[in-house]
């Protein structure tokens, strides 16, 4: 897969670009600011652009708001936003109309090599990546009422770890399960939602949405 | 001047009138006179009537009187001498039309004086001097052209024909120098078209001017007097007029007469009425030290302003360390130049207490300012001393607002380094560990890997801790997205339910900021204290005030003493200009209501 990363830190960004190149990935390009990142996603049509919130020159929402450029002009690069801090009214700002091919992580995931590889893989093939910080916000917030109402807890927690973008395989892992029982989780959730009958990947980013937006 | 003078001035006015009555009857006459002429006879007179000489002759000493008063009171300038000089001459002027060459050559030449100084009067009135070039100008051509015309006129008068204003009866110029009476005639026709119309209708013009000019103030004590002055003045452009034009059946000379006598007499009343009002503002300045008494600082002006017979005076307070005057509020006032309004400064011991600012007519009569000034001497240094402390408070209360504002940019850019210093340092160390953890699995040494590992366990846990730091000291997301999207994800983050009901608008930092701190720490209260159920929280703005309220229906019993965070927040919101209420009843949960104005 072929990266580019934006990132103010040299220091951060080689780092992340050393973590990528060992674990197999194409690092096309290493940028400081938002300019510099909209030319060089033109330029090296990347699978991925790895971009950090707050760069040059004011330190502000550079990152967000040249990712959602990529976004509009190069629909087939994911892109997976990093930040020092996220919200979930942020996350749902930036993505909840469309969260194929979107990530949005804390900046110091890159630290769990192994998840953070993973993240930017599925968002390099179309899929989320949605740090686990916004999607326990999410699911504090619709405790009360809305169309979540109806599923169990353990069902609840199957769709936050859907949401964050993992497989049904890393959810056995993380919550001990087994494959069947996963299974009978997220068809239940389907069904629960009122999700129309489809292939199974465009269902879990139904259930994503209806999760988001709920 | 004292009493007796002006009673001797009175008597010998009196004495002069009586006089002036008999040279007017004797030498004008009463008797209407049958003259043959080519086409019959016809009547001539009479001249004047017993009431018309007593008029005239009361005009004269009214004159005298009222400079007498004027002279008693405020305007001890030349106003006073010049009205009874007036009188005098005015006296005095009746006396031409004695029969005797001497009396009538000595006041022919000098009796007009009367008038020209009676206008003189006018345009002095009421500080004593014209005002400027062209009043200077009329006053001196009037003066000039009553001497050089009448001169003129006795240089050729040798008593055959009949002088406008005069009787029939023959009368000889002592000055007389090469006896012509038709050159001495038309001389005095000139000088009726010169004196009685032109100089007349320029004196008209320039008292409207006057008016015009005048201030507010000034035009109220002058509106009578220059009426008066003007109906005066019309009676003498028609006399001209007549001298020239056969006088129309319809306006009887009589008619004419009445006309000017009641136009001095008018112009005497205003005067002493002017004199009079003069008195009662003296007066005035005696009822105002008892009424400062009573008077509240922030309304001496006004008291002043009713004292002084001034609407538009304001007081300015000096205040010694700003080194500017302020008003009874504080406010900074930039003293006038502009001589469109006048200043008095007021001192005290050689510094500067307060200024006066006022319509410029008040200067005419110095000592009326100076007394009302003396009389609110006390209340003005306390009104300073009050202004002065009220502009300190403001002084206050901007540094205070200040402070606020620049403890809110210091703790951004202390969370602004946290993220882009710090933490970011310690993310690309823990990558440097995870690439030496990586070595090490390659060199096969378990120990070291998991060594490593826990390093950058603890290295996440501090990275962590490092952005709760910063999020306590000033949540990014406030700066941001705003008050809103901070509250909500305050919200989110909340062990315990809070429904949130709050505006999605941009307010300006300080008042989001105050705003969001008042409400971080009522819930942190709620938390440790309050084992509340329900909890809201509700920002909103309405008439320039942002009103956020935090309710809870816990234990109650906070309050801005016990709890120092409460009364920080009270302090903060109070920088703002806002207040914090704090209603928490034992047992009856806690109400915590910030009222912050703000512009937005």
């Amino acid at each position: 897969m072929r990266i580019v990363i934006a990132e103010d830190s040299v220091l951060l960004r080689e780092g992340i670009a050393r973590v990528l190149t060992e674990e197999g990935f194409e690092v096309a390009a290493q940028v400081g600011d938002a300019d510099e990142l909209q030319r060089a996603v033109k330029r090296t049509k990347p699978d991925v652009a790895i971009v950090d919130v707050r760069m040059p020159p004011t330190q502000t929402d550079e990152g967000a708001r040249a990712a959602e450029e990529i976004r509009a002009q190069h629909p087939d690069v994911g892109v997976l936003v990093l930040s020092q801090i996220v919200e979930a009214r942020r996350a749902l700002k930036l993505f909840s109309e469309r969260p194929e091919g979107f990530g949005y992580l804390l900046k110091d995931r890159v630290l769990q090599i192994d998840e953070f590889v993973e993240s930017v893989r599925r968002v390099g093939r179309g899929g989320t990546a949605i740090d686990p910080e916004v999607v326990a916000q999410l699911v504090g917030r619709r405790a009360a009422e809305g169309p979540l109402d109806e599923l169990t807890p353990r069902e609840r927690e199957v769709l936050g770890l859907m949401a964050e973008g993992r497989s049904n395989k890393a959810i056995c892992d993380k919550l001990f399960l087994s494959p069947k029982t996963v299974e009978t989780h997220v068809n239940s959730i389907f069904g629960k939602l009122n999700l129309p009958q489809a292939p199974d990947d465009h269902r879990r980013v139904l259930a994503v949405l209806t999760f988001l937006r709920a | 001047m004292t009493r007796a003078v002006r009673i001797g001035l009175l008597v010998l006015g009196a004495g002069f009138g009586v006089v002036a009555y008999r040279a007017q009857i004797n030498g004008l006459g009463t008797t209407v006179l049958h003259v043959p002429g080519p086409s019959g006879t016809h009547t001539v007179g009479p001249f004047t009537t017993s009431g018309r000489s007593f008029a005239v002759v009361a005009v004269g000493i009214a004159f005298i009187a009222a400079g007498a008063i004027a002279w008693s009171t405020r305007y001890r300038n030349r106003i006073a001498p010049l009205m009874i000089a007036t009188g005098f001459l005015w006296l005095a002027r009746q006396l031409r039309y004695s029969h005797n060459s001497a009396l009538f050559t000595l006041f022919f030449l000098f009796g007009d004086l009367a008038y020209a100084m009676a206008g003189h009067v006018a345009l002095a009135y009421p500080s004593g001097r014209v005002r400027d070039k062209w009043e200077l100008w009329l006053v001196r051509a009037g003066y000039t052209s009553v001497l050089l015309f009448n001169f003129l006129i006795l240089l050729f008068y040798d008593g055959n024909v009949r002088l406008h204003q005069f009787d029939p009866s023959k009368r000889r110029s002592f000055l007389l120098f090469w006896a012509n009476d038709a050159v001495a005639l038309k001389i005095q026709e000139i000088f009726v078209a010169f004196f009685y119309g032109l100089l007349a209708s320029l004196f008209i013009a320039l008292i409207v001017r006057r008016f015009i000019q005048a201030t507010p103030r000034a035009r109220r004590l002058l509106a009578p007097l220059l009426l008066a002055v003007a109906v005066a003045a019309l009676r003498s452009v028609w006399e001209c007029i007549f001298t020239f034009v056969d006088r129309p059946p319809s306006i009887a000379y009589n008619e004419l007469f009445w006309w000017q006598i009641f136009g001095f007499i008018a112009f005497l009343i205003a005067i002493v009425d002017g004199l009079l009002r003069a008195r009662l503002a003296h007066a005035g300045v005696g009822d105002l030290v008892l009424e400062l008494e009573r008077t509240p600082q922030h309304r001496l002006g006004e008291t002043l302003s009713r004292a002084l017979r001034d609407r538009t005076l304001e007081i300015a307070f000096w205040v010694p360390n700003r080194g500017e005057y302020v008003d009874a509020f504080g406010r900074t006032i930039v003293l006038p130049t502009d001589g469109i309004r006048a200043v008095t400064k007021l001192d005290s011991d050689g510094e500067p207490v307060a200024a006066l600012i006022h319509d410029p007519s008040l200067l005419e009569d110095p000592t009326l300012v100076g007394a009302a000034a003396a009389a609110a001497r006390l209340s003005l240094e306390n009104a300073r001393l009050h202004a002065e402390t009220r502009a300190q408070l403001a002084q206050v209360q901007e540094s205070r607002a200040r402070i606020v504002t620049a403890a809110d940019e210091e703790r951004r850019r202390i969370e602004r380094d946290i993220h882009d210093g710090a933490q970011q340092r310690l993310v690309a160390l823990g990558l440097q560990l995870r690439s030496a953890q990586r070595t090490a699995g390659a060199a096969d040494d378990p120990q070291l890997r998991k060594l490593l590992e826990g390093t950058i366990a603890e290295l996440q846990v501090a990275v962590d801790e490092l952005r709760e730091l910063a999020r306590g000291v000033h949540p990014a997301i406030l700066t941001e997205d705003g008050l809103c999207a901070a509250l909500e994800a305050l919200a989110t983050r909340s062990p315990f339910p809070i429904a949130l009901d709050v505006e999605d608008e941009r307010l300006p930092e300080p008042v989001e900021a105050t705003a969001y701190f008042v409400a971080c720490e009522a819930l942190a209260n709620v938390g440790k204290h309050s084992s509340a159920s329900n909890v809201t929280v509700e920002a909103h703005r309405h008439n320039g005030v942002l009103t956020v309220e935090i309710d809870d229906d816990g234990v109650g019993g906070a309050s801005a003493q016990n709890g120092s965070g409460l009364r920080g927040l009270a302090d903060r919101v109070e920088a703002l200009g806002g207040r914090l209420v704090i209603d928490s009843p034992d047992g009856g949960g806690t109400r915590i209501v910030a009222e912050i104005p703000c512009a937005s």
